[in-house]
């Protein structure tokens, strides 16, 4: 049994336990499915440990690079003239999936350890929970671009239910319009994946295939293609390749989410219920800035090196318009989508510049944001758990009330805004700083683009102090009284021990930035390489 | 690496790794302890004592000996490595040993000051943070590690402003001090940024040193040269634009001033070390270690905003009655200074100056907490509504608290800078190299060095002003509240050693054995980095005697107005006393021409995204809705219309037809004979 097939299958074993149990049970749920997240955590550990490094373990354009490879004929029809249909079940990780795939994994536990809070149907709660935790994992992993898109897929119809079905008083419209936004985007995408499979044919047996890999490899397109490089093929009027890397840009700059597609973000937030939310800023976001990395980059890099601008653009407008948005917000959970959205930003601009820093920037913003959005909201659900009310201006002197809770929120907050010794600080230092470097290598961003991002740190200060200064800060005074006074206790030991591990990983790879860099480099090096070979 | 160093030399290493290191462990223990335990305050004192100990035996290693300069990898990004390591040479020990020694004083105040405080341990675990993030910066050899301890500093700062959580204007100050200090950070960013595009590298030594990457680059027609690489000229501008910003923050120089006097919301322990004599001082450090990368013009500019600063907070210091507020704007006014003599070339002074400075400063504010203590007892045990930081309410403090006054008149004369003390020979320095500078330029340059003059009697004037007003006279307090008990003393060992400490290194002896000229100071020599044999110019005569002459005078006509009890010396409603009095009202500045439009746009933007982002979206949704409905209605008007009509038209035919056949014979041959008629008739027809 492979390892990594382990790993991605193993929320649905648990999930069919789940579901013969009968409902009497109905309170072991929440323990299974922490077992479950717990032993996944456990094998993406060792996978982490055991992972290889060096120049041959680059991954990326070379499929012999990969580690921890499966790869099964899963669907072969013979088509006739067309030839053969090929997809196979491909999975295998290089340095850009094994620590996200580590972070999901831990992000997970922390999502499992927030669902004591959801109190009805908790057999379907679980079940789509568990499902959920599947597609994700296996979006990290797959390389075949059919599974790819499979597993993609299948994120959509859980989370649609556990926004719709466990969600706040808007949930309906929240879900619906989180569930219209990202179907736009992979409809589209389905299209492009069809085009690409005509276009590509793999060289060892000659088929059409949905490779990830050898779509990368210009020679694999047969020469009058679609997608075809050298055939230089139109779609209405445009150059084949722009619209197939702007479709699948489009589809995971949903995710991220980019300005201007980032309006289902602040809904799906709010109604979300805690552990919806962690896992959609943790996890699902990361999706997106790994689809461009692993997807739009690596199969148009040519279109990418030519757009590099305008995406560059994009990270720059996501940063400033988030964090001037976050600073506008009334509602805590809203303001801490806000500064997704604008921590984002700097993912897509580190990605634009492809530069080594920039790129592995990119990478450690996303781990560094999946731990810390994880906490963030995590925070939110413990105050909305005991009031029920999220608004910041309803809340002031919480720091005499609840000193343990305060002092976790400061971690969260400082190490959001990039205090140095968390892992934010070296992250964006460091996109910045390889954004910066970008003009001088290769020409693909202006300069002026990093200095703009630092805005974006400066902006970041501010709405997170003013946040702590109106609800932590001065002279207690609550909205609802003496009754929410009673209410708001301080951290139990489950919620203490669900935070602790969150702000010593923000801490550590805030100190040791090794322990991701050192994974990721190989892998970086590799696409930059590819990049400028192309 | 260390193994490859020579024995002294890795020794000396080790000191310094464990004089950064012990407050932090001092810090970490605190922190685990209860809120409210006393054990808290003596951990971090012997953590410092510790540290002062081992940072007095690094400086006597290196100071005028060699320098240390030791690394190792922290990190690989892409193919980047980037190091971390210790960096020690006269700059930086003066500074371990400086940091460390004021704020061993100050520990040892603070364990009295607070003793009361509900969240005693926490307090010292901020103030061992902040000792930790300070002496490693001081020591650190690369840019990336300046940046976080340059931040980590702010933090803890940040943290100790808002001490006092509940206070709104605690809190208020402390956002306002972090904010600013980010713009300074971002600037520093930037820099770092340009210098690693241009460089590859973030070491200070290949950076900055005498034959370093900085040293090797020119500016060339536009382009900015170094061996390593080119950027348009234009950033080698921001880049020093970008330092100083950082200085400006940290150092509150204009624009980006107007934290410290808010800052003085935190405990006066802290505003002694923090915002006196160490942290704010930082931001000339970073000056002295980038020293190279300023041009002649960049030089000028700087001159001219610390020149300007200096001269713009002693003139607000003149008027202000809040007494630590006037220490405040006295602290950024000597900032100034610093900052204009690192502009006019006087590097080694201006480090003096920071030097002599802190522990001057230092004094001052530990006199002040004393005394505002003090008010604050009298304000508890009487339950009044006073202010007791007000020094138009103190008055006749002078035989109450006697050593306090004779250390705080020690602390004023340095700060004035009067022969015989540290001040008279850090500053006088300034003076002298701010008018030699200003030599062979054009005479608009003597405005600098006028103005550096000017502001020096504007400091006399203010030092004499607010020891007049708390020490001598009567105690005005009882003129307002006749019958209150007050029971008022220096206090015990605790705040009485520190004081005399420092009042000793107030004094000239410290620094140089000739008490009149600085150029004999080992401090100043130590960091002379030019070297070069000054020639005896008129000004080392002429200045010192202009300056303290008229200082004199100036510091008699003060004492004699104010010491009269009724003081109504300028119209209180004058411009000028207004401007002054309102701090140049920077605040309400800042507040309508940048906070004001940035919280417009931040809501503007909002509107846009809910108005016309998330309009387009409904937009669509409502149109497919609408599309949705209309289909539905051809769906069952159209399309089923269609249906129905060919049902109902079938039907009506039926219905038709059935009307034949309704079972009666006679109908039915009714019926034939009709249509047998009918086909007659139309046969003939036809």
């Amino acid at each position: 049994m492979n390892i990594l097939t382990l790993l991605i299958f193993i929320p649905v074993l648990f999930g069919i336990i789940i579901m013969l149990l009968p409902s009497s049970l109905r309170n072991s749920f929440k323990y299974i499915t922490l077992l479950a997240t717990l032993i996944q955590l456990g094998i993406s550990i060792w996978m982490y440990l055991n992972f290889k490094t060096g120049a041959n373990f680059g991954g990326i354009n070379h499929e012999d690079q990969f580690q921890f490879v499966q790869k099964l004929p899963w669907i072969s029809l013979n088509l006739g003239s067309f030839g053969k249909m090929q997809i196979d079940y491909f999975v295998g990780i290089d340095g850009i999936s094994i620590t996200l795939l580590v972070m999901t994994s831990l992000v997970m536990v922390i999502a499992t350890l927030a669902t004591w809070e959801i109190k009805s149907n908790l057999k379907g709660f679980f079940l789509l929970f568990l499902l959920l935790d599947m597609a994700v994992v296996g979006v990290f992993c797959a390389l075949d671009f059919f599974l790819f898109y499979m597993f993609y897929e299948l994120m959509l119809l859980p989370l649609y239910f556990l926004i719709g079905m466990w969600g706040g008083a808007r949930r309906e419209y929240a879900a619906i319009k989180f569930f219209l936004y990202t179907l736009f985007g992979s409809v589209f995408m389905l299209l492009v994946m069809v085009g690409l499979y005509l276009s590509v044919t793999d060289p060892a047996t000659g088929n059409h295939t949905f490779n990830i890999v050898q779509m990368m490899n210009p020679a694999n397109y047969s020469g009058n293609s679609v997608f075809s490089i050298a055939a230089h093929q139109t779609i209405l009027g445009m150059p084949a390749r722009t619209v197939g890397f702007v479709v699948l840009f489009i589809a995971f700059a949903i995710k991220v989410p980019v300005v201007p597609l980032h309006t289902w973000l602040p809904d799906a937030h709010v109604e979300a219920p805690t552990p919806v939310s962690i896992i959609l800023a943790g996890i699902l976001l990361k999706i997106g800035g790994y689809g461009i990395i692993r997807i739009c980059i690596g199969i148009f890099p040519d279109v990418a090196t030519n757009h590099a601008f305008w995406i560059g653009l994009l990270g720059v407008i996501s940063i400033l318009y988030g964090a001037f948005n976050a600073l506008a917000q009334k509602d805590l959970k809203r303001m801490i989508a806000y500064s997704s959205v604008s921590h984002m930003g700097f993912v897509l601009l580190g990605i634009a510049s492809q530069t080594a820093e920039g790129v592995s920037g990119a990478v450690m913003q996303m781990v560094s944001h999946g731990f810390l959005s994880t906490m963030l909201f995590f925070l939110v659900g413990v105050l909305y758990n005991r009031v029920h009310d999220r608004g910041i201006n309803h809340f002031r002197g919480l720091g005499n009330l609840m000193p343990k809770y305060t002092a976790f929120v400061m971690i969260a907050f400082f190490a959001s805004l990039g205090l140095p010794g968390f892992s934010a600080f070296v992250a964006e230092a460091f996109t910045l700083a390889g954004t910066f470097k970008s003009h001088n290598v290769n020409g693909l961003l202006p300069y002026w683009m990093a200095i703009c991002g630092t805005l974006g740190i400066l902006l970041g200060a501010a709405y997170f102090l003013w946040t702590l200064q109106r609800m932590f800060f001065g002279q207690e005074s609550l909205k609802g009284g003496d009754v929410w006074k009673t209410a708001l206790v301080d951290l139990n030991l489950r919620e203490k021990l669900t935070l602790a591990p969150l702000a010593i990983i923000a801490l550590v790879l805030g100190i040791m930035p090794s322990l991701v860099f050192d994974k990721v480099n190989d892998s970086v090096l590799a696409l930059i390489q590819f990049l400028q070979a192309k | 690496m260390n193994n490859l160093l020579p024995y002294q030399d890795s020794i000396l290493i080790t000191c310094t790794i464990a004089a950064v290191a012990l407050p932090l462990l001092a810090a970490l223990v605190n922190f685990c302890l209860p809120v409210k335990s006393k054990v808290a305050g003596w951990v971090s004192a012997l953590a410092i004592l510790g540290s002062c100990v081992l940072a007095a035996k690094v400086f006597a290693g290196i100071w005028n000996n060699h320098d240390i300069h030791t690394q190792q990898v922290w990190f690989t990004i892409g193919s980047t490595k980037v190091f971390a390591g210790i960096l020690l040479n006269n700059l930086s020990v003066l500074l371990l040993l400086l940091v460390s020694v004021i704020a061993l004083p100050v520990h040892i105040y603070s364990t009295a000051y607070m003793k009361h405080d509900d969240r005693y341990s926490r307090y010292f675990t901020y103030l061992s943070f902040f000792c930790f993030s300070m002496l490693a910066l001081v020591v650190v050899d690369s840019l990336v590690l300046f940046y976080a301890f340059w931040e980590l500093v702010g933090f803890s700062s940040y943290l100790l402003i808002g001490f006092w959580f509940t206070r709104d204007k605690a809190v208020q100050a402390n956002k306002k001090a972090f904010i600013i200090n980010r713009i300074g950070d971002i600037g520093l960013l930037s820099a770092i940024i340009i210098l690693f595009t241009q460089y590859h590298t973030f070491d200070i030594v290949t950076l900055f040193a005498e034959k370093g990457l900085i040293s090797q680059s020119v500016v060339n027609n536009d382009l900015w040269i170094a061996p390593t690489g080119t950027l348009p000229v234009i950033w080698q501008y921001i880049a020093c634009a970008g330092i100083f910003m950082a200085v400006a923050a940290k150092s509150a120089q204009f624009p980006l001033h107007t934290w410290l006097p808010d800052a003085m919301e935190g405990p006066t322990s802290v505003s002694a070390l923090i915002h006196a004599a160490t942290m704010v001082a930082a931001g000339v450090f970073l000056l002295g270690r980038v020293y190279p990368m300023f041009t002649q013009t960049e030089l000028t500019a700087l001159a001219c905003i610390g020149c300007f600063t200096a001269f713009m907070a002693a003139t607000i210091a003149l008027t202000q009655n809040d007494l630590k507020r006037i220490l405040a704007y006295s602290t950024i006014s000597q900032l100034g200074f610093m900052i204009l003599a690192m502009g006019v070339g006087a590097y080694s002074s201006s480090l003096f100056h920071l030097a002599t400075h802190a522990f001057f400063k230092c004094l001052l504010f530990l006199v002040a907490g004393i005394v505002i203590h003090q008010m604050q007892h009298i304000k508890d045990d009487n339950n009044l509504d006073i202010d007791p930081q007000d020094i138009s309410l103190m008055g006749g403090l002078r035989k109450r608290l006697p050593l306090t006054f004779i250390t705080a008149v020690i602390a004023g004369l340095a700060l004035i800078g009067l022969p015989l003390t540290s001040g008279y020979l850090s500053k006088d320095g300034i003076l002298i190299q701010a008018f030699e500078w200003s030599d062979g330029k054009s005479i608009w340059f003597k405005i600098i060095p006028l103005t550096a003059l000017l502001t020096s009697w504007l400091t006399a004037f203010y030092v004499v002003r607010l020891i007049v007003k708390v020490f001598f006279g009567e105690f005005r307090l009882l003129n307002i509240v006749p019958n209150i008990k007050e029971h008022i003393t220096d206090g015990g060992w605790q705040y009485k050693l520190p004081l005399i400490l420092l009042a000793v290194c107030c004094l000239f002896p410290l620094f140089s054995i000739n008490p009149l000229s600085y150029e004999h100071a080992w401090l100043f020599n130590g960091l002379n980095i030019s070297r070069l044999t000054k020639f005896e110019s008129i000004y080392n005569l002429i200045i010192p005697v202009a300056v303290n002459v008229v200082s004199l005078g100036v510091m008699f006509f003060a004492f004699t107005i104010y010491s009269k009890p009724k003081t109504a010396l300028f119209p209180q409603t004058g411009l000028f006393y207004q401007l002054s009095y309102n701090q140049w009202y920077f605040d309400a500045i800042y507040n309508r021409i940048i906070i004001k439009p940035i919280l417009l746009l931040c809501r503007a933007c909002f509107r846009f995204d809910r108005r016309i982002i998330d309009g387009f979206i409904h937009l669509l949704a409502h149109t497919s809705g609408y599309i949705a409905k209309l289909a539905m209605w051809t769906d069952r008007n159209i399309v089923d219309g269609f249906l129905h009509l060919m049902a109902s038209i079938v039907q009506s035919i039926g219905n038709f037809a059935r009307k034949f056949q309704n079972g009666k014979v006679q109908y039915y041959l009714f019926s034939m004979l009709l249509i047998v008629l009918a086909l007659f008739i139309l046969k003939i027809l036809i």
